[in-house]
């Protein structure tokens, strides 16, 4: 039992994290965006479960009041009725996945729309100084998202018997994961991804065939809010609450470009790898955190272990082997294949 | 503390850390996202003074201002000094200090545990309003962090324009391919801002726990004050971050509370967003910064002084 559900675990965090690092891999491993705002477009995801479709569902059941206790009531509510009617839970899933790709693409495009023309450095402060307000708004305000004291959601699988519910929504995560990956493969294999390439490497030649630097970013962190949005509707749903505090920086900004670069940028085969080692790693130490911090007699909580350790192998990767564990591939387009055979 | 000393304080600590930023900035043209850090770790120090050895934090400025300068110097020479040297990108390079950011967050964390089993009261939560005394009815901080700021001015003022070694790193921040021809060794200018940038963020850090309360991730929300000063002034600019350093930190602190009176006192929080609308603004209109507008090119400005 402990083993399936450790496997369970590894398993559920791969397909969250394989859609998050994919969608970073769009901005940064192909477009040379250092969107290091990455949690802002989780935490979008985290607002449509726990501010849009809640108050969704306020409205559906006639239930008035603060949205903290407000949404323990729709919960309750919520879930007596899924356990009779399954597609109900479907839906509100569905639902909140395809409000949670609009606001995900639209406040994606205005996040980056101040920065829009800057330099990388400067981009990155931006984007990172707009996500980190955002939450910390996101957090003190407990009239979004319940701030600190977070909102309960729905249980959109409560017509599952309880020890089946792990299994069943790490099958449904997993399942979009793949979704999302054969998306951005088809994507990034088309001229626009081959211009996200051409921008990354020198933006003045993109400049020079008539392309617009600003639209093409513009779009391209769209597209990748939008996915990491959805990333962030599916965690809310999984933990059935959402507390602002869980959509921090480190946990979606920095261990997603962690991710990315230890599997390889503008690689998606290399980025899957990366997660998948990471977050085995991850879930190996948090379930045996007691055990380390027993053994070696700390005087202080695992987690901080957890930051030096991941912040340590980040500069081992970027100093011994910065291309990641798969390299990029050369572009193969028709005419260079056939000029390969020869 | 009034309000207005209050905004003095805070903007004289901004200054530290957002001439730190921009000092590195400047010799090795990457924003350094563990400033913050550097001043919970300056937080930490001092904090580790009063208690172990029972020295006030006004008393133990100095050596943490050392301290702080050698975590400085051990980052760029652990952490930035191999990439620069292996040709790393500008956001390898940001990516590296995000890192570090992360290390320096872990060790502190782990370090505030070690502390509280040490000395058996919370360090994870600290604050030094209580240390403070009233000089001239008004609080000492307000005094003690101005003359910091005076002093290290100076200093900085001595060494750029009156020393041999400032004209060199004055040279190689103009211009380090034509400094390196001439002789100068760009190298010592790097180690001896990063020393610099350590120090002051770590003696802000020192201070800052007289206005707010600290813990590790401190450094996670004051970055973005810090990144505001330095860009409104003018990243390229140390007299920019002085000039960034004050506008936001009085318009974060008074902005803040003139609309405590009218929204409530709810509105206290949100601090941060005001620095991030002048940030927006500023690279908006003018991307670099305070410092690097043409101020005689601006037309309707030129109109308004004819005129009168």
């Amino acid at each position: 039992m402990a083993q399936e559900y450790l496997l369970l675990n590894i398993a559920l965090w791969f397909g969250l994290y394989t859609i998050v690092a994919l969608s970073l891999n769009i901005e940064y491993g192909y477009g040379g965006i250092p969107n290091f705002g990455r949690a802002f477009a989780v935490l979008m995801g985290a607002l449509t479960a726990g501010g849009i479709v809640n108050r969704i569902l306020m409205a559906y059941f006639g239930i008035s009041g603060d949205i903290v206790v407000a949404s323990g009531e729709v919960k309750t509510v919520a879930n007596s009725v899924i356990q009779h009617n399954p597609l109900f839970g479907i839906g509100i899933l569905l639902l909140a996945l395809a409000i949670a790709a609009i606001i995900g693409a639209v406040s994606g495009a205005l996040f980056i729309l101040p920065s829009a023309k800057l330099k990388e450095d400067y981009l990155a402060i931006t984007l990172l100084a707009i996500s980190e307000v955002t939450f910390m708004v996101f957090y003190y305000n407990t009239d979004i998202i319940g701030g600190y004291y977070g909102v309960s959601l729905p249980d959109v699988l409560a017509w599952i018997p309880g020890e089946q519910r792990l299994l069943v929504f790490t099958i449904i995560i997993l399942l979009i994961a793949l979704l999302v990956f054969c998306f951005v493969e088809r994507l990034l294999n088309t001229p626009y991804g081959r211009l996200l390439r051409a921008m990354r490497e020198n933006e003045e030649v993109v400049k020079a065939y008539g392309k617009n630097i600003m639209v093409i970013r513009i779009k391209t962190v769209a597209v990748g809010s939008a996915i990491a949005a959805m990333a962030g509707v599916l965690y809310s749903y999984y933990s059935v609450n959402v507390i602002a505090s869980s959509f921090s920086r480190v946990e979606w900004t920095f261990y997603p470009f962690l991710m990315l670069l230890l599997g390889g940028l503008a690689n998606n085969r290399g980025v899957v790898l990366g997660v998948l080692a990471f977050v085995t790693a991850r879930v190996l130490l948090s379930i045996y955190k007691y055990e380390i911090t027993a053994t070696l007699n700390l005087p202080f909580e695992a987690i901080w272990l957890e930051y030096i350790m991941f912040g340590l192998v980040m500069l081992l990767i970027l100093l011994y082997r910065p291309e990641g564990i798969l390299k990029e591939k050369p572009i193969m387009t028709e005419p260079i294949r056939k000029l390969k055979k020869f | 503390m009034n309000v207005i000393e209050g905004a003095v304080v805070y903007s004289n600590l901004l200054v530290l850390l957002a001439m730190g930023l921009t000092l590195t900035y400047i010799t090795t043209a990457v924003p350094n996202f563990a400033q913050g850090s550097f001043a919970v770790f300056g937080s930490y120090a001092a904090l580790t003074f009063l208690r172990l050895f029972n020295i006030h934090p006004y008393a133990s400025l100095p050596a943490v201002f050392v301290l702080g300068g050698f975590l400085g110097l051990i980052s760029y020479i652990l952490v930035l000094k191999p990439l620069i040297k292996r040709e790393a990108s500008i956001v390898t390079l940001m990516i590296a200090t995000l890192a570090l950011d992360l290390i320096l967050l872990g060790i502190m964390g782990a370090y505030s545990g070690y502390l509280t089993s040490v000395t058996h009261k919370s360090c994870a939560k600290f604050i030094f309003t209580y240390l403070d005394f009233s000089l001239f009815g008004v609080s000492a901080i307000f005094f003690f962090s101005s003359l910091v700021i005076a002093l290290i001015l100076f200093g900085l003022f001595l060494l750029l324009y009156k020393t041999k070694f400032g004209i060199a790193l004055r040279a190689s921040m103009e211009n380090p391919a034509l400094a390196e021809i001439m002789g100068v060794n760009v190298e010592y200018t790097r180690l001896f801002s990063w020393f610099l940038s350590g120090s002051l963020a770590a003696a802000a850090g020192c201070l800052l726990p007289f206005r707010q309360e600290i813990v590790p991730a401190t450094g996670a929300i004051i970055i973005v004050s810090i990144f505001a000063a330095s860009i409104v002034g003018g990243l390229g600019s140390i007299n920019g971050a002085l000039l960034g350093g004050y506008i936001i930190g009085v318009s974060e602190s008074l902005v803040t509370y003139q609309l405590s009176t009218v929204l409530g006192a709810g509105v206290l929080v949100y601090s941060k967003v005001i620095s991030l609308i002048v940030l927006i603004i500023t690279l908006i209109f003018a991307p670099r910064g305070m410092t690097g507008v043409n101020w005689r090119k601006v037309k309707w400005l030129r109109n308004i002084f004819s005129s009168t």
